[in-house]
């Protein structure tokens, strides 16, 4: 019930995660610290969704696309980056309510197709749009300066994406104990139970697609800013839509801290499995991680923290 | 008389060509508890499901407070005080007990505190309280009977929709039930239920409506229902039996 503990661990990783960027000079360190924030943040946000409120996306991508491309926009037509922050999410959670209006109060698999097809519409789009920079996408004029949100070196932005991490996180936690959290999980567990005590599903599924929408299209804003160059298959494909979808559910859907975990194990065993066998082109990595994956899917199907969950569970004997 | 809390008028619902309810009338007065019966297949949960707005009906009036409701939004109904329990009993099934009534209890009380508060007193008043942090699947089926009408209870209804809460309960766990029913009433509370066996109704009903192949055939006192010819032809079966009933029944 109480938030204590979840906030105490934050606070532990901000400290953490201040000292490493302010301490650290390695720069492949700090930029697996930066990826890994960002896929826990693009975790969380895939999980509001997709765990708590239990309607799978396959098209999260492009709500990161919307933040990585509004920041491009911005910078290339001479507007300040932080614009790309409201710009993103306000383009971000706008799609997410049209591709959720129809959607959302459906059963079966409507809204996951929907959300398969609005992506590979906005991908192509992209693609053919002179504006949006088509296939060769946009290459960000060289600035720096917190007005410019561009820096030489990499520790501001892991104190950017450090920032980003906590407020989301935080978010989650203020919605883990407010009544729209309630409401999706009510959701989740049975949608017709849900409505005879008088849930919206509807309204409540599109105000939290619409937030894990805004959240997505900050992660596009600090990733743009950080790699200056972004193109249609770096920000929009499918196979970034799935892997935040791996993300969340390798985590734990649904749960706290289940996004960073699946973040954490994505990343690292990404990491180590192509430094380990990798090498260009031969794919083993690929291969590997994605055994890995299968196996978690099969023995514990909540993920890793639901799997913690449950275990605390047990021993309260909440299942006895 | 006063107006009745619930009045339904030529309430008619079907799936494709088959009529599951054509004609359907029956009052609830505020304050009541009215039993609604009939044989297998008679439409009763289509009834309910068409007055709780889980189900549109094809034809009919839904009076409720004096204001038609029938067609309108699921959720609505429940805003508007009509709260319900399932047949098959319909737990959010990885919530705890408590969380789980909270939830009905969001609906007046936005605020999540206030919610919990009142939660934990509905908890209390169903007799749930020391299994609050248990999982609703890790409950027996009593016990999860009684999570439902908590749940129900939590949104603070003016009319509580009850569908089979005795079934499949011991007959030890059906007195709790109607222990539990009566201080339902005493709350203020109306109470329409639906129950198959008969038995369970007659002593605790005032007021019983029969339907029969999706009409209404009879309605008033549950003495009169074992009398009436009707009644007897289409729930209890042959008149050999009916005059057996009548005459056990007081």
């Amino acid at each position: 019930m109480t938030a204590r503990p979840h906030l105490y661990a934050l606070g532990a990783i901000v400290v953490l995660g201040l000292l490493a960027a302010f301490g650290l000079r390695e720069a492949v360190v700090l930029d697996l610290i930066f990826t890994l924030l960002l896929y826990a943040v693009l975790g969380q946000s895939w999980n509001w969704i997709s765990g708590y409120a239990g309607n799978i996306s396959f098209g999260h991508a492009i709500f990161f696309g919307c933040g990585a491309y509004a920041s491009a926009l911005c910078v290339t037509h001479g507007l300040t980056p932080w614009l790309a922050f409201p710009a993103g999410a306000l383009t971000a959670a706008a799609l997410a309510l049209v591709t959720g209006f129809p959607t959302l109060g459906l059963r079966g698999h409507y809204f996951s197709i929907a959300t398969i097809a609005v992506a590979a519409l906005v991908e192509t789009f992209a693609r053919t749009t002179p504006w949006l920079g088509k296939a060769n996408g946009f290459e960000l004029p060289i600035a720096s300066g917190w007005a410019a949100l561009q820096f030489p070196q990499k520790g501001p932005y892991v104190v950017l994406a450090l920032a980003l991490f906590a407020a989301v996180q935080l978010a989650t936690i203020a919605l883990e104990r407010s009544r729209l959290g309630y409401y999706l999980r009510a959701l989740r567990a049975n949608h017709a139970a849900a409505a005879s005590v008088g849930i919206d599903e509807r309204r409540c599924k599109l105000i939290a697609f619409a937030w894990s929408a805004a959240m997505a299209s900050a992660a596009g804003v600090l990733y743009a800013q950080y790699t200056l160059f972004i193109d249609p298959p770096s920000t929009l494909a499918l196979a970034i839509s799935i892997d935040i979808a791996l993300i969340g559910v390798v985590g734990g859907i649904g749960t706290l801290w289940g996004p960073a975990a699946g973040a954490l194990v994505y990343v690292v065993l990404a990491k180590a499995v192509a430094l380990r066998f990798g090498g260009a082109g031969k794919g083993y990595d690929l291969v590997i991680y994605g055994a890995i994956i299968c196996l978690i899917a099969a023995l514990r199907p909540y993920g890793i923290v639901g799997t913690i969950v449950d275990a605390i569970r047990r021993r309260r004997g909440a299942l006895a | 008389m006063s107006e009745p809390l619930l009045q339904v008028r030529g309430l008619a619902k079907r799936f494709g060509s088959l009529r599951a309810l054509d004609g359907v009338d029956l009052d609830v007065a505020e304050g009541s508890l009215t039993g609604l019966i009939g044989p297998n297949g008679a439409g009763k949960s289509t009834a309910f499901a068409c007055i709780a707005g889980a189900e549109k009906p094809s034809a009919g009036s839904v009076c409720f407070r004096g204001r038609e409701i029938a067609g309108t939004a699921y959720h609505r109904v429940a805003a508007l005080g009509i709260g319900r329990t399932y047949q098959l009993v319909q737990t959010f099934a990885d919530m705890t007990v408590l969380e789980a009534v909270t939830t009905g209890a969001l609906l007046r009380r936005p605020r999540l505190r206030d919610a919990v508060a009142h939660a934990q007193e509905v908890l209390a008043f169903v007799g749930l309280a020391e299994k609050r942090y248990r999982l609703g699947r890790a409950l027996t089926i009593a016990d999860k009977k009684r999570l439902e009408v908590a749940r129900a209870l939590a949104t603070e209804p003016a009319l509580l929709l009850l569908d089979e809460v005795m079934a499949g309960l011991t007959p030890a766990e059906c007195a709790e039930a109607v222990e539990l029913l009566r201080r339902i009433l005493a709350r203020g509370v109306t109470v329409l239920m639906v129950e198959h066996v008969m038995e369970v109704l007659m002593p605790i009903a005032e007021h019983v409506v029969v339907i029969a192949a999706g009409k209404t055939i009879f309605s008033g006192s549950a003495a009169g229902a074992v009398r009436d010819p009707a009644v007897i032809a289409a729930y209890l079966g042959s008149p050999l039996e009916h005059s057996e009933i009548a005459e056990r029944t007081p």
